[in-house]
């Protein structure tokens, strides 16, 4: 199994971002990820699906270091973004989130204007000189983040006013305003109708020109809809990781089978 | 209560069958304890209530009177006989007349005025001046220093009735009372109702209460809350340059930068314990520390403010984190997961969130603090006589001050009782400001609030 999926990687021409060599997480006395490896090509969206509870918002956190901020959690292992270790103690978790975006399971806008939220991230990083130049950046973003049409009008408005879906849409312009060259995110679409859903889904694909876009779901069908590549976890192990289409049509692992077919998670 | 109890058959079987209409017993039960329940609160809240009315009925009614005051219009002659007896016309030597040199002048100023009413009495002219405050010739000195040409003219004044005249003008003094009186007779009565009669002696709003300093304990009439306010003032000032930033500081790490471990959870729990600490703790700890230790000046506001700053900062502290608490935890991720620092996060994101929770858990500490008598027992703000305000700005933290409820405390404790209205009417002064400090608190919350 694992020549085999060698062996397929070689046919893709996308470089790896990320990998993920042995990677263990605790939660205090808890060992939420046990020994995962993984391998996040560029400009392509990676699924991580499984059951609730399995580790995979855990390990998604991982990347960009958020788990830092809970006071109880260690990473061990190693996690290179482009050939560097991000848990190296020279790395500086705010310089690694400018460059790992993230997108949070609830829209989280800040309670300030549509523009603001936008802006702020260029803003601490000084990717503006002047105001004309952030008008561009946000305007950019908004458009990126298929947004721009709805609320160009209103960019003073406050970013709490939109609908769920857009909140949703904002937050991924915010992070994408600073330019950043993965994108997490978690269960982006769970807080969301089955149209907003649709509007995030399609515009996630856009962004795959771009980025490499890692995306945690809970359900199936999104992660086939989305993603090239799909990873199963199940209580803490990565139990397979392998082409999208291949994982939900021929899976190796009895456990995913179970998974996909609905007898387990 | 009776909602478990045992009905002996089955409930089932007792509800099938029954029309909606008729209550069971196990139904009517519950409602008459609802219904018992519900008259046990409404009782609650109206017993508060006739409290309150009666409270700030009685404040009210009892410190009214101090805000006003009442004057005789008197016509003073300034005798150069008496003030410039060698007729010298010297500014120098007009200054060096004590106050007692004016008090044959008053006699005679108010003698003069007595007799122009028309009213009979067998009072001597010696005897009059007892319905004026003995502080008129200390007015009347400082009139004349200020301008020696007055002397030779005959001046109108409008002296300060004493204590018990005010009184009478009142209600306060009557002639029963006057029974066990040697200051004031019958008789004084009977020319003051003439002079008000003639519209020479009238109550008029007292500025002076307001705005004016202590007087000795024979003076209820001069005495005002002016200057204690100015201490009061410089207290609340130390209070909030000191306590806002440190505690929000303190807050701050404590809620979002200190590791979760047994050290923090001991500060915790003493800051928590802080705050239920009695103030006259605060006070000779204050004593120890900045007066003896430091060697800071006794009586002085900066003094008052620090022992009111350790003693508002548990509370600002709780009041602050339960405000940061608040701030939903996705406002910081999101911070974060666009590269913001912690402290970005924290400055630019949380605390402004957490803005109308500090600021009102600030103005809540400053008002209890504005209240506060006891710490200041023991610094020496109490007993002290405020008679002058300080004399400039930096002056006023050093200088000896007292606050407005150590001056409270002070006037009720004195025998005269035109002195206990006077305590009733700062009484007053001290709930207006607390009054507006709570409705500030009030917009300040509704300026900042946001939602999210």
């Amino acid at each position: 199994m694992f020549d085999n999926r060698i062996s397929e990687r070689r046919t893709m021409t996308n470089e790896i971002k990320i990998r993920a060599e042995g990677v263990d997480v605790y939660y205090g006395d808890n060992h939420a990820i046990k020994d995962v490896s993984v391998d996040i090509s560029d400009k392509m969206v990676t699924a991580f699906i499984g059951p609730s509870g399995c580790g995979k918002s855990t390990f998604l956190r991982c990347i960009n270091r958020m788990n830092d901020t809970v006071a109880s959690a260690r990473v061990d292992g190693t996690i290179l973004l482009d050939g560097e270790d991000i848990y190296d103690k020279r790395v500086d978790p705010v310089q690694l989130r400018a460059r790992v975006g993230m997108v949070f399971q609830k829209p989280n806008p800040f309670p300030k204007s549509i523009y603001d939220n936008v802006a702020y991230g260029p803003k601490i990083h000084g990717m503006a000189k002047n105001r004309a130049e952030l008008d561009e950046i946000v305007e950019k973003a908004l458009k990126r983040a298929a947004l721009w049409g709805e609320v160009k009008d209103r960019l003073a408005a406050p970013g709490t006013g939109l609908s769920g879906g857009q909140q949703q849409r904002l937050c991924i312009a915010r992070a994408v305003a600073t330019e950043p060259e993965v994108l997490l995110m978690d269960e982006p679409c769970s807080a969301l109708d089955p149209i907003a859903t649709a509007q995030v889904e399609e515009l996630i694909d856009e962004l795959r020109q771009d980025y490499s876009v890692v995306i945690v779901t809970h359900s199936m069908q999104q992660a086939a809809r989305v993603s090239q590549r799909t990873a199963f976890f199940h209580l803490g192990h990565l139990v397979e990781f392998d082409e999208t289409d291949r994982i939900f049509t021929n899976p190796t692992d009895p456990r995913t089978e179970s998974y996909i077919s609905g007898r387990i998670g | 209560m009776t909602d478990f109890g045992a009905t002996g058959s089955h409930p089932h079987e007792l509800r099938r069958g029954r029309s909606l209409f008729d209550l069971d017993d196990r139904t009517r039960r519950r409602n008459r304890s609802e219904g018992a329940f519900r008259w046990l609160g409404i009782g609650a809240i109206a017993l508060s209530m006739v409290f309150i009315v009666i409270l700030l009925g009685t404040i009210v009614a009892r410190g009214l009177p101090a805000f006003t005051q009442t004057t005789i219009t008197i016509e003073v002659p300034l005798d150069a006989a008496v003030l410039d007896p060698n007729g010298t016309g010297d500014p120098e030597v007009i200054r060096s007349v004590l106050t007692f040199g004016y008090a044959p002048l008053i006699e005679r100023g108010l003698a003069g005025t007595v007799a122009a009413t028309g009213v009979e009495t067998e009072l001597t002219s010696s005897q009059l001046p007892q319905l004026l405050s003995p502080g008129v010739a200390a007015t009347l000195r400082d009139m004349v220093a200020a301008d020696p040409s007055l002397v030779g003219q005959t001046v109108q004044v409008e002296a300060l009735a004493s204590g018990r005249a005010d009184g009478y003008l009142k209600g306060r003094v009557t002639r029963e009372s006057l029974a066990r009186d040697t200051n004031l007779s019958p008789a004084h009565l009977d020319v003051l109702d003439a002079l008000v009669e003639q519209d020479l002696a009238r109550r008029a709003f007292n500025w002076d209460f307001i705005l004016g300093a202590d007087a000795s304990e024979s003076r209820p009439e001069e005495a005002g809350i002016g200057v204690a306010m100015i201490g009061s003032f410089y207290m609340m000032l130390t209070v909030l340059l000191l306590a806002l930033p440190i505690g929000v500081a303190a807050s701050i790490y404590l809620e979002e930068f200190a590791p979760q471990n047994r050290l923090t959870d001991l500060i915790e729990v003493n800051i928590s314990n802080l705050a239920a600490v009695p103030s006259i703790v605060f006070g000779i700890l204050g004593l120890a520390a900045f007066i003896q230790f430091a060697h800071l000046p006794q009586s002085a506001p900066l003094v008052g403010g620090l022992v009111l700053t350790l003693m508002t900062l548990p509370t600002i502290i709780i009041s602050t984190r339960a405000a940061l608490k608040a701030v939903p935890p996705s406002i910081r991720d999101a911070a974060l997961g666009v590269g913001a620092s912690k402290m970005q996060s924290v400055f630019h994101h949380v605390l402004p969130l957490a803005m109308p929770g500090i600021l009102t858990g600030l103005i809540i500490g400053l008002a209890q603090a504005l209240g506060e008598t006891a710490p200041l027992l023991l610094i020496g703000m109490v007993g002290f006589i405020a008679s002058n305000p300080p004399d400039g700005f930096i002056d006023g933290f050093v200088s000896p001050n007292s606050a407005m409820p150590a001056q409270i405390y002070e006037w009720a404790k004195r025998a005269d009782p035109a002195y206990y209205e006077r305590a009733w009417g700062g009484i007053i002064v001290l709930l207006l400001f607390l009054l507006v400090m709570n409705v500030l608190a009030v917009l300040l919350r509704r300026r900042f609030e946001r939602r999210w």
